[in-house]
């Protein structure tokens, strides 16, 4: 029995070369040990791989050694037969045994050994040199460039276009279908529609955002069609009045907005040079100037709404009569212009409206001169003798305790009541804050005080004429009626003689009580102007104040309540304060002195200079920019810069000069 | 004649060589510095209300100057195609593009108004800033790396790097005929440095070796083997070690070649992106006006 081993291998032309060598026996030893009858030269193969033996005439027996395995027609097996009658393929690492098919009764079993290794192709590739270049490991520059490219147009352009476009029909099939009727549902549906609402999940088109938008717009940052509306067209001002459509337009006041525009327009500096380019180059892209966003600028990140710069004021206002005709006040450039000695160029001095004269019962207002300004509001009221500590009237509230405290004299807070806002006061009340020193009671009965009614004087003068009919004589029982006349009776010609005779006086006092009452030092002349039209006729003319003297500045009371001397000086120490009356005479001093009602004792602007400064004015006053008392949009109530400043809890601190010190510089 | 004078000048001039960094006594450089101070000095002399952004006419204008460098940048990639001499030299060409994308920094940065978020607009300017960061390490790459990359060659050129340890490896192989196992050397055998991804290039790890392994596995069997085994071993470990060292020197090339080229795959791939990302922010920006 022997085996043929025939070796193939093949040379560099690819030519088949075949060397073959015998074994004698049954037995075939293969493995990478040199003692093996068919040494395999390869690493995967064992020293003693496997052994080949005749175990019948037609078959051989094929066992691995432990451990290691042979392929044997293509499975993996540690032990098996071949059938040489059909041969078999033995394959151990990168070797392949062709066991070839045997006749019967043949003694010669021949072996095909063929190393099955890499092909010349892997050979050629490990050869490239081409692979030290980063380049082998990395994507294509060209197809990563591609790539990312278009990873950033769909994510950044395309996917906001496309969520612009949904918002845009939904829009478009909303207003295709207006709300009729004018039931609670429809208008509940119309304001729904106006109002801005946020959008529900994340609007792709806030990729856009090129910044955070204000602290008060915040809730639209997921809403960009809320102002942008159309694409490549400015913000207009349409979408800002959407929400705040009752503003006030700058100068209009009248609610003419066409002419306020046309005012405004003429108002502004003509732009030279740069300035003038760049609101040529801003048209041309149609931002026009003038509209809202001009000084409300947003994405500015989470700002605030910033207090109004002065300049922005004073860029038309420092020199506005050159441009406009028929402005009602003067060219303002600062509020402490070179204080503490004011400059009247700085700002104009503060022109009130007040009540000069009457037409009738109706009342004349116009913007006067503080200097030698009169009021005439038809009272009389001495402020002097009702703040003196000493008098009649300290006399009278000390005894009036109970009310007053047992003060000498009345305080400010006792007539003044400041309306909420603190920007005015409750109009006096002749009940509340006159009545309990100026009784108009004319006779008590038991607890009761009967008094006459105060704004009307018909009926003084009825209740009067009828106060002194009660106290005459009752009729004489001889002049009744009921009892029979008898002629030339003259216990009845007496009665009736006195009777007319107590009458007749009855009446006279009547008669000169009701003069009385209307006279200058009476109960109603004493503070009222009186008109006599007939003997018993009279007419107190109406009484009346502005509620506010200055229209388009602003002052609340409130904050000056209390008051401090901001500055440290030999008379006043750091901290000195002043509160109640003397706060309130710290400003309106002529009224410890005044004697007559027709002084206007507004403060004049000197004395809110004494402590507000202008913009970056003194370092100890009260830096106060325009928008301090001003608002641009002309609203009648606190400059939206305050209503800010204390919705974000901030203090302003008030500081007024001491009386005294203004009172001696008088 | 003046002109030909001129030329002769040129002519002497560019043959000495001179870097692209050096190039004409640093021309561009200067240019770039001017560029970013004068950039600089308006940006914090114009008063802007209310703050510097790209929006106001200042920022319209970094962006508009911004946007075209970027596009001409951009356009080395078509110009390095083309070599000529002279003023438009390449040479001349690779210098301003690296000074005048230097002070793009300065310019884009001054065109943000250092007004930064989660946009598109931002993307744009990250984008931008990861070009010109590779783009300034390239520079670094380019003049520090060759000389390293040759000093590791010592004059063998790739393939023959290559074929030595093809070589080594058919050392091995015969060697460990005799030995028991065989396993752990024919993994060495399998070690193939060219697999290792760009992080293992970079970095020039063999953390995975498999020779290493072999190698550190062979020598503990060397401490108990006996007789014949002992001398199989023995010289197997030897062809490790040669094998090993062999390796190292490829993996030093692949990583001073990783490190000189990486910074392409960034520049150019990014560029692309920072120039959709700049379509977009500018697109968007006159869409929401």
């Amino acid at each position: 029995m022997t085996f043929l081993v025939e070796r193939i291998s093949y040379s560099a032309q690819g030519r088949r070369i075949v060397k073959a060598i015998t074994v004698e026996g049954d037995t075939l030893t293969i493995g990478r040990h040199p003692s093996s009858d068919i040494r395999l030269a390869d690493l995967n193969a064992a020293l003693r791989h496997a052994v080949v033996q005749r175990v019948a005439p037609m078959q051989l027996q094929v066992s691995a050694e432990e451990g290691v395995g042979v392929e044997l027609d293509g499975r993996k097996v540690t032990s098996g037969i071949i059938d040489l009658a059909t041969g078999g393929d033995l394959r151990i690492g990168k070797n392949l045994l062709r066991f070839a098919p045997t006749a019967a009764g043949s003694e010669e079993i021949r072996v095909e050994v063929e190393e099955v290794g890499e092909s010349a192709a892997d050979e050629k590739d490990r050869a490239d040199v081409a692979r030290f270049a980063a380049g082998a490991v990395m994507p294509g520059k060209r197809v990563a460039s591609y790539v990312l490219a278009v990873v950033v147009l769909a994510v950044f352009l395309a996917w906001p276009l496309w969520f612009v476009g949904q918002r845009q029909q939904a829009q478009a099939q909303t207003e295709q279908q207006p709300v009729r009727g004018d039931g609670r549902k429809a208008k509940a549906e119309r304001q729904e529609r106006v109002e801005v609402r946020p959008v529900a999940g994340f609007a792709a088109d806030r990729l856009w955002i090129s910044g955070h938008l204000s602290q008060a717009h915040a809730s639209l940052e997921n809403n960009c069609g809320a102002c942008h509306v159309r694409p490549f067209e400015p913000v207009r001002d349409e979408s800002c009045m959407g929400c705040h459509g009752d503003i006030t337009n700058h100068g209009d006041t009248e609610r003419r907005p066409e002419e306020a525009a046309a005012r405004l327009a003429r108002s502004q500096p003509n732009l030279t040079g740069f300035a003038r380019f760049q609101l040529t180059v801003a048209e041309a892209f149609g931002h026009n100037a003038g509209r809202c966003v001009d000084c409300h600028r947003e994405h500015e990140g989470p700002t605030r709404l910033a207090d109004t710069v002065q300049s922005d004021c004073t860029g038309c206002h420092a020199d506005l009569n050159s441009r406009l005709t028929g402005v009602r006040f003067g060219n303002v450039v600062d509020f402490g212009r070179n204080a503490p000695r004011p400059d009247p160029e700085g700002h104009p001095e503060f022109r009130p409206l007040a009540l000069i004269n009457w037409d009738g019962d109706r009342p004349l207002l116009s913007r006067v001169d503080l200097r030698g300004a009169r009021e005439n509001s038809n009272l009389a009221f001495p402020h002097e003798m009702h703040l003196d500590p000493e008098g009649g009237v300290a006399r009278m509230t000390q005894r009036l305790g109970q009310r007053y405290g047992g003060r000498p004299g009345l305080g400010c807070a006792d007539c003044h009541t400041a309306t909420p806002d603190g920007t005015s006061f409750q109009p006096i009340n002749m009940e509340e804050d006159c009545s309990s020193c100026h009784s108009l009671g004319f006779e008590q009965q038991g607890n009761v005080v009967r008094t006459l009614r105060h704004g009307a004087p018909d009926q003084v003068v009825a209740d009067l004429r009828e106060f002194y009919r009660g106290r005459a004589p009752a009729r004489p029982q001889e002049l009744s009626s009921a009892a029979r006349r008898r002629p030339g009776d003259i216990g009845q010609v007496r009665a009736a003689l006195q009777y007319a005779r107590a009458r007749a006086g009855a009446n006279t006092s009547a008669v000169q009580a009701i003069q009385a009452v209307f006279q200058p030092q009476g109960a109603c002349g004493e503070c009222h102007v009186v008109d006599q039209r007939g003997p018993l006729d009279f007419h107190v003319r109406p009484v009346a104040f502005p509620t506010r003297y200055l229209l388009h500045g602003w002052f609340s009371h409130a904050p000056h309540r209390r008051t401090e001397w901001p500055r440290e000086t030999p008379a006043f120490p750091r901290g000195a304060a002043f509160e109640g009356d003397q706060a309130c005479l710290s400003c309106h001093v002529q009224a410890g002195s005044s004697r007559a009602a027709t002084d206007l004792m507004l403060p004049n602007m000197a004395s809110c200079q004494s402590c507000h400064g202008g913009e970056g004015g003194r370092r100890e006053a009260v830096e106060s920019s325009c928008s301090m008392c001003h608002d641009y949009h002309l609203n009648q109530g606190v400059p939206a810069m305050l209503v800010r400043r204390q919705a974000r809890g901030q203090r302003w601190h008030t500081t007024v000069t001491p009386v005294a010190r203004l009172t001696a510089a008088r | 004649m003046a002109t030909r004078g001129a030329k002769q000048i040129e002519r002497s001039r560019s043959s000495a060589h001179e870097g692209f960094l050096q190039h004409r006594n640093h021309r561009w450089l200067k240019i770039a510095l001017g560029l970013s101070i004068a950039a600089l000095i308006v940006y914090l002399g114009v008063d802007v209300e209310p703050r510097h952004n790209g929006g106001s006419w200042y920022g319209y204008t970094l962006g508009t100057i911004g946007a075209l460098l970027i596009l001409w940048l951009t356009m080395l990639g078509v110009r390095k195609r083309a070599m000529t001499r002279g003023y438009f030299s390449l040479k001349a060409w690779t210098s301003a593009h690296v000074y005048l994308g230097l002070s793009l920094i300065v310019i884009a940065t001054l065109h943000t108004g250092f007004q930064l978020g989660w946009n598109v607009h931002t993307l744009a300017y990250v984008l931008m800033m990861i070009v010109i960061l590779s783009g300034i390490y390239g520079i670094i790459a380019y003049s520090t790396l060759p000389e390293a990359l040759s000093d590791n060659r010592s004059e063998m050129t790739r393939s023959q790097m290559i074929e030595t340890i093809a070589k080594l490896d058919r050392q091995i192989d015969i060697a460990a005929q005799l030995l028991e196992d065989t396993e752990i050397v024919r993994s060495s055998l399998k070690e193939n440095p060219f697999r290792a991804g760009i992080f293992a290039r970079l970095s020039g790890s063999d953390r995975n070796c498999r020779n290493a392994r072999a190698l550190q596995d062979m020598r503990a069997r060397l401490a108990t083997a006996t007789g014949e085994q002992e001398d199989a071993i023995r010289a197997v470990v030897q062809l490790l070690e040669r094998k090993a060292a062999a390796l190292a020197r490829i993996r030093r090339q692949l990583k001073i070649k990783a490190r000189l080229e990486v910074w392409l795959f960034i520049h150019v791939p990014t560029t692309f992106a920072l120039i959709a990302a700049l379509s977009v922010h500018i697109l968007s920006v006159f869409y929401y006006w």
